[in-house]
Parts: C-alpha cells; sequence; structure tokens
C-alpha cells in the first residue's frame, strides 16, 4: 500500500499549526507529512490565540503551563482590535450575568432608566481584567468563570509547535521544497483565495484584518481536516464539506471585519450583518447563524464602539422587581471589582 | 395582545405569552393577553406525540408534571419507532438520546460500522439506552449526572391533544388571560398601515389590539383570508395531502414510544395514550384513495375503534410569511408538516419562544418581523429535509408512491449530505435546527444508509479494544434499562394516572 503523503507550505506560524495538529492527529504508520517553512523567521510580535487554544493544546497533548513558559504566553482576555475610532477591545467571557434567557446588557439597560448605572464594560470581567495590567496566573484564573485565550511570542509559538511536529514524526523542510508527489498539498500562504479543497489542493485562505483570526483560521482549518478523516485518493464528499464550511466561518468573520472597519454604518454591504445589525440596534438580541466564530460579548463591544446601543431592553428583563434589579447590580458590580481586585493584589 | 383560536397552538401561545410578559409577572410593564374562541368550530387537535423540548416550555411556565399527566392521559415518549421504512419487515427507534459514547472525538457509530453485521456486534439501536428502555416498555426519569449512562437520554410525552388544550386554558386563565367566547366575523384593518386594528365577534363587540397570533388552523383566518400573506407549497417533496384518523381503545403494554408504519402510499401513525390508543393514516391522494386509507387504518388497528374516522386535507408547506404586519401565524395556520417526527407543538413552541425573544415596544417592528421569519423559515426548512430524508432513503420499490419517494430529485442541502454519510459516516452539521448528529444518523442507518466505510480514526484502537467496548456497552444498556421501572407502573405509581384511564 501507498504512503499517503501531506505536504503543508505557509509562513512559519501558519504552517506550524496546521502540521502540529497533523502530526498529532493524523500522522501513523502509512502516513507521511512534510511541512515546508517559508521565510527564516518571523518578527518577534505578539501573536493572539483565542479561548479555544486550551482545547487545541489539550488534544495536542502540550501541557499549557509549559507551553507557556516556552512561548513566552500572557492571558488574554479580550481581542484588541485597530479601528479608526480607536483600539476596540472585544471581550471574550459575557458582561454580567445573563438572567432566564435574557443578557445582562438588557438588565442594565433597564436599570439605567431607572437611575445612573456605571458602563456595561465596567460588568465585564474579561475588561476588568485586561484593564487591571498585572500578568495573572493560570490558577488564579482556574475558579473565575472566564474565558481566556493567550498572546505569544509568534517566532517563539512557530518554533515549538515545529519542534513538536517534528518530534511526533513530521518533516520540516524549507519553503522552496519541491513537494514531489502528494496527495494534499495544504497552501496556508496567505492570499485572497476562498478557502477550498479540491482534488489534490487546499487553500486555508485570508489572514483576517485583526488579532486572533489567523490562529483561529488555521486551527479550526485543520481541525476539520482530520474531523473529516477519509482517504485522500477518495474524498470527494469530504472536500466539499471541508469547503463549505470554512467559507462559512469566513463569511461569519467577514461580517466583524466589515461592522468594525466601517466609516458609515448606513452603507452595509453584507446581508447577514445587516441583519445582525437592525435587530441588535431594534431590540439588543443578536441573530446567530451558523458557525458562528465571535461570541455575544464581542458582538455586543463591536456594536457599541461603533456607537450601536439598542433602543429598547428584552421586555422580560421586567421581570425582575425594580427594587430587586437595582441591588442585584450594585451587588455584580462590587464582585466584579472585588475579583478583579484579588487577582491583581494576588 | 389578541389571540384568535383556542386549540392547542392558541392556548399554549396565551398561557406563553402570559407566563412570561403578563401583568402578574411583569407588572405595570406587562401585557393583556385576550383568547377569542369559538366553542362551534372544532379543533384538529394537533400533536398528540411530542419532543422533549415540551417538557422545557411546560417547566417554563410553571406547569406541575404529575398534573399534566392525569390531566391529558399522557404517557411517556422516548422515541418514536419506525417500520417497514428502510424495506418491508425493517423496524428501528429514533430515539431522544445518545448511541453508545464518542471516543476521542470520533462519533460511536464510527466505531459500530467497522464492526457491523459482525457476530454479537448488533444493530445501532442495542447501544442506545432510550431504546433498549422502550423496547423492553420500561421508562425512568433521566440523570442529572453527567457521567451514568442514565444521562444520555431525554423524554417527551404522549397526550391527548383535545386534553392539552383545556388544561393549557386553565393554567392561562389562573395567570390572567381573558376568554371570550365567539365567533369573528369582522376583521377591521388600520386604513394607513394595513395592520389589524379590531376584530368584531358574532355578538356585535369589538376587539381592539396591538398585536394579534393567528392560531386559526388551516384557516388562516387573519394570515391569509384578511392579509393574503401566501403560502409556500412543498408537495413535490412531501406529496402526502391527506390523513384520516380513529382512536381506538388501549392494547396492552402501554408502550412508551410512537409508532409510525410505513403503508402503501403513505404511512400510519399509532400512539399509546393511558385511556386510548391514537391512531392515524397520512397519505397521498395522488396514490390511494380515501377508501382504501381508511381500510388500511382500520386494519392496523390493534383495539376497537371508538369513534368513526375523522378525515382531514393539507397542503405541506408554511406561509410566506410567519409574522406579517402585527399578525403572527403559530400552529396550523403557520404551516403544516406531516407529524412523522411529531414537530407540530415544537413548531408552535419555537414560534413563541422566538416572539417572546423579540416581542415588540410599539408599531416599529420591521427587524424583529424579519428575524422572527428569517428564524422560523429555517426551522421548517429542516425540518422539511428532515421529513424527506424518511421517504428518499428506502430501498422499497413495491408501490408506484414508493417508486416516486426513492427517486424524486431532493434538496440539494440534502442530497450532500446523503453523499458525505455514505462515504464514511459524516454527518454534515449545522448549530441551528432541530435534528442534530443522533437523529440523523438513527434515521440513516435505520433505513440502511450504511457507509460505504468509516472514519480512519477509528483505526487508532485495536480491534480487539473496539470490540470489547462495544460488548460491555451493550450489555451496560441492556442492565441499565432492565433495571428501570414498567412504564405502566411508573405512571401509576407517581400518581400520572388520569381518571379516564
Amino acid at each position: 500500500m501507498t504512503a499517503e503523503r501531506i505536504f503543508v507550505v505557509g509562513p512559519p506560524v501558519r504552517a506550524a499549526i496546521f502540521g502540529a495538529y497533523l502530526a498529532a492527529r493524523w500522522l501513523r504508520p502509512g502516513r507521511c507529512l512534510e511541512i515546508a517553512v517559508e521565510g527564516e523567521s518571523e518578527c518577534s510580535s505578539d501573536f493572539l490565540t483565542r479561548p479555544n487554544v486550551h482545547h487545541f493544546h489539550h488534544e495536542l497533548g502540550l501541557p499549557i503551563e509549559q507551553f507557556m513558559r516556552q512561548c513566552g504566553g500572557t492571558l488574554a482576555f479580550s481581542t484588541p482590535v485597530e479601528t479608526a475610532l480607536g483600539v476596540v477591545r472585544l471581550p471574550f467571557t459575557q458582561f454580567g450575568v445573563p438572567r432566564a434567557g435574557v443578557g445582562f446588557h438588557h438588565y442594565l439597560m433597564r436599570a439605567d432608566n431607572l437611575s445612573d448605572q456605571p458602563d456595561l464594560n465596567q460588568f465585564s470581567l474579561s475588561l476588568e481584567l485586561e484593564q487591571a495590567g498585572s500578568d495573572q496566573t493560570l490558577s488564579q484564573l482556574a475558579k473565575l468563570p472566564i474565558e481566556f485565550g493567550l498572546t505569544v511570542n509568534r517566532e517563539a509559538y512557530a518554533k515549538t509547535l515545529l519542534s513538536f511536529a517534528a518530534t511526533n514524526g513530521a518533516k520540516v523542510v524549507h519553503g522552496e521544497a519541491d513537494p514531489g508527489n502528494v496527495d494534499l498539498v495544504v497552501d496556508c500562504r496567505v492570499s485572497d483565495a476562498l478557502p477550498t479543497w479540491s482534488a489534490q489542493a487546499m487553500t486555508t485562505g485570508a489572514v483576517g484584518a485583526f488579532a486572533g483570526i489567523e490562529w483561529h483560521v488555521m486551527s479550526s482549518a485543520v481541525k476539520r481536516l482530520v474531523n473529516l478523516a477519509a482517504p485522500l485518493a477518495d474524498c470527494l464528499p469530504e472536500q466539499a464539506e471541508w469547503t463549505r464550511l470554512a467559507r462559512a466561518e469566513q463569511e461569519r468573520i467577514a461580517d466583524m471585519e466589515e461592522l468594525l472597519m466601517a466609516d458609515d454604518l448606513d452603507v452595509v454591504a453584507r446581508s447577514t450583518l445587516q441583519r445582525k445589525l437592525d435587530v441588535f440596534s431594534a431590540c439588543g438580541r443578536i441573530p446567530i447563524e451558523d458557525y458562528e466564530v465571535f461570541a455575544a460579548p464581542e458582538w455586543i463591544a463591536a456594536f457599541r464602539a461603533q456607537g450601536v446601543n439598542p433602543a429598547r431592553y428584552d421586555r422580560m428583563a421586567d421581570a425582575l422587581p425594580r427594587a430587586e434589579l437595582l441591588s442585584w447590580i450594585a451587588q455584580l458590580k462590587v464582585q466584579i471589582s472585588g475579583l478583579t481586585e484579588q487577582v491583581r493584589t494576588a | 395582545m389578541v389571540v384568535v383560536g383556542g386549540g392547542t397552538a392558541g392556548w399554549m401561545t396565551a398561557a406563553g405569552l402570559v407566563s412570561m410578559l403578563g401583568v402578574q409577572r411583569l407588572g405595570e410593564a406587562g401585557i393583556e393577553v385576550t383568547l377569542i374562541e369559538s366553542e362551534a368550530i372544532g379543533v384538529v387537535g394537533v400533536g398528540e406525540a411530542t419532543l422533549p423540548h415540551i417538557k422545557q416550555f411546560n417547566d417554563t411556565i410553571g406547569v406541575n408534571e404529575a398534573e399534566f399527566m392525569a390531566a391529558t392521559s399522557a404517557t411517556f415518549k422516548l422515541g418514536i419507532e419506525f417500520v417497514n421504512w428502510g424495506r418491508k419487515g425493517d423496524s428501528y427507534i429514533h430515539p431522544f438520546g445518545e448511541f453508545g459514547l464518542s471516543n476521542d472525538g470520533v462519533a460511536f457509530h464510527q466505531y459500530w460500522r467497522k464492526f457491523a453485521g459482525e457476530p454479537g456486534v448488533g444493530a445501532l439501536d442495542d447501544y442506545s439506552l432510550p431504546v433498549v428502555a422502550a423496547r423492553m416498555g420500561k421508562f425512568q426519569p433521566p440523570s442529572d449526572d453527567p457521567r451514568s449512562v442514565m444521562s444520555t437520554y431525554r423524554y417527551a410525552y404522549q397526550f391527548d391533544a383535545l386534553q392539552y388544550a383545556p388544561f393549557m386554558r386553565g393554567h392561562a386563565e389562573a395567570r390572567g388571560v381573558t376568554r371570550i367566547e365567539g365567533k369573528v366575523i369582522d376583521v377591521a384593518l388600520d386604513p394607513e398601515s394595513g395592520r389589524v386594528a379590531s376584530l368584531k365577534i358574532e355578538n356585535g363587540e369589538v376587539i381592539k389590539g396591538d398585536m394579534f397570533v393567528d392560531c386559526t388552523g388551516f384557516l388562516g383566518l387573519l394570515i391569509e383570508r384578511v392579509l393574503e400573506t401566501g403560502y409556500d407549497d412543498w408537495s413535490n417533496f412531501l406529496p402526502a395531502d391527506r390523513a384520516v384518523a380513529i382512536p381506538c381503545k388501549s392494547a396492552e403494554p402501554l408502550l412508551p414510544y410512537t409508532r409510525a408504519i410505513a403503508e402503501s402510499s403513505g404511512w400510519r401513525w399509532r400512539i399509546p395514550l393511558q385511556h386510548r390508543t391514537g391512531n392515524g393514516h397520512v397519505y397521498s391522494s395522488q396514490f390511494i384513495g380515501d377508501d382504501e386509507a381508511c381500510d388500511t387504518l382500520l386494519k392496523g388497528l390493534d383495539g376497537e375503534p371508538i369513534t368513526e374516522p375523522r378525515f382531514l386535507r393539507f397542503v405541506t408547506g408554511k406561509r410566506r410569511k410567519l409574522w406579517n404586519r402585527n399578525v403572527v401565524a403559530i400552529g396550523l395556520s403557520a404551516g403544516f408538516l406531516e407529524p412523522l417526527e411529531s414537530t407540530s407543538i415544537y413548531l408552535i413552541q419555537e414560534g413563541i419562544t422566538k416572539l417572546l425573544e423579540l416581542f415588540p415596544a410599539d408599531g416599529n417592528d420591521e427587524a424583529e418581523v424579519a428575524e422572527y421569519n428569517r428564524w422560523m423559515d429555517l426551522q421548517f426548512e429542516r425540518i422539511r429535509d428532515f421529513l424527506i430524508l424518511h421517504y428518499n432513503a428506502t430501498e422499497r420499490d413495491d408501490s408506484e408512491f414508493w417508486n416516486y419517494m426513492r427517486t424524486m430529485q431532493v434538496p440539494d442541502s440534502l442530497a450532500e449530505r446523503l453523499a458525505l454519510f455514505s462515504a464514511r459516516g459524516h454527518i454534515s452539521s449545522y448549530d441551528h435546527g432541530l435534528f442534530l448528529l443522533p437523529s440523523w444518523v438513527a434515521v440513516l442507518i435505520g433505513q440502511r444508509v450504511i457507509p460505504d466505510s468509516y472514519d480512519s480514526r477509528v483505526e487508532r484502537q485495536s480491534d480487539a479494544e473496539i470490540t470489547r467496548h462495544l460488548s460491555g456497552l451493550k450489555n451496560h444498556m441492556a442492565q441499565a434499562a432492565s433495571s428501570m421501572e414498567d412504564h405502566a407502573a411508573f405512571l401509576v405509581r407517581n400518581s400520572m394516572m388520569s381518571t379516564a384511564a
């Protein structure tokens, strides 16, 4: 039986993410994996990974503490996005606490109508911890209800993952290497092409306009390939499914990019974004599509940054008696401040 | 808020709205809910069989389960048995739960597929606790402990729809819904906006409202007769257009599942309730006449008929807009999908839930309306595709009807799903639809769509490990099911039996 061969080519960090996962989850006797790294090294800039990085590394069998040491990792609670309006932070964890299926921002809006309330951002543990600025440790966060990713050194991250891939049987070569006779060439280079898997070629597509997306796109692309495990010589339905899912993901990312980069929200090109804008500005709900990449708090933060606020709150938020509502919100504010202070001074 | 029509959909809607948005809950911000119904108009009594979501609805609006069970002569339901669908003589259960346990990110059916057909491995059904329990006639509420195999299923109810509406009425009226007896004879529209302004009933009373929910069944009094919304006809995909129903005396044992038996030009349902068994035959009039359809139904009864047969006509499809101006159609006025997967009450519930989420503050509700319609369209379309699967994934060639269904052109989305599954058992996923992976696996494998191969990650485990795991799991399921209580005994012990039973 002929060995199945995959050839991954691209810049270090992108090829490393794809290659490391394949080495851990796809490679086995009878299969070959080559990772062709283009460019000698990458700049030592920060590289953001989103909260599902923990699951990704768990699947690789890379302990997160060790990994953080090797890559100079720090905890990340939000995605910072440079926009014309300044830096917008998209928090990974929800604002406040939802009740009875109604988001916290509805309750805060109602409370604000009754008496002045702190800004919604002050009810985001993510944003408060981010602002607190000190280097939190994993053990400090273990018991907190918070999602977090990691900011790592790009170059160190690529090296760590490439080394991991090599240890697990992948062959790491220079980008100029000839792929030769392979079953699949995965092109991780930045391009404007739509993500596609067809015949013996896969392109992962664009990087994304802001931090965290590059990691997300690469990690989900390779996971999708492995989850659709199929003989590479005979996988037309799987190719179609990979392409469908990758493009759907790209659509969801494009919605957020257009929202954050728009100069004028009266002229929105994307109908799915228009729907989100219309519904959020009407009633504070966020319509969800299949394969969303960004969670509700990220959308709320992005809308608010663009000056889009709901015209009204959800009527079900009226279910809480006035006094109870105000007291609950005040307590929540104290709790969040307390938790932030506790982590900061520990 | 004015609800027109007092069947299952009408009283569920009124109860849901008043429980979540009524004055008792929201105080001065609460809404007033009025329901208009006429005793002179019969109800279809849709949806005797339900899906597990109904429990969440009942819990949310504060329904006591034991009271509800007794009041509606309800039984528990662990799934739906499909008989004669893949081939004549076949039987499988679509359960409300998982098959086996996934391992290392690989779904259980992939491991099963590798050894399917080998001695001792058995059917996929053997690895689903709700299926095994259902076949034994057992029931027990699931465990909250996620480590327990007893947490791998959910349950629904089979109830008397003609008793359910009055039960919901009692619940709704106790929470402040005002009921008005009368037949709507005129509808006044606002001349500027075209929105419904008021309804006039037979005694001359005029009822005004800000919003109206049309629960008038197939008639669609407001949504169609008045607003002329239009209807998407899906009978090219699902040609069944008639049903005949008849209840019969109960037959022992009291089964915790609904049965759907494929016939030459449609299918029959059998729904065991405490005091009777509900039966019906859904069929296509292009392929069979009413008399023959009725004969087929009567021949299949396992008890003495209680009433005369009742015939229904329908067109499968949905309104072009389920929310049009200030009218929301919920129930049969919104659309009709045959009850093969017991989805009627689910769609009512989903309509109520979405309406509650998007409930508008004033007349400026364009965004909410668009979102409601998009969401409900998605629900209807995804259920439609799942229903088509039952008819299309078949080897039956014993009638014109089955030849048509087996060879028909299915929607592209379904064709792609079938191709993907047929190759290596992967299920094309979506995030927002009623039927998720276990449901698709149940029907596909139950109807003999056996993948050509399996996920190659299965090879990470040795054959010996997998077969040992399969054997252990199968025994575990059988033991767990055996330890459950007899379904009828459970109802009696928990005071859930109705006086009629």
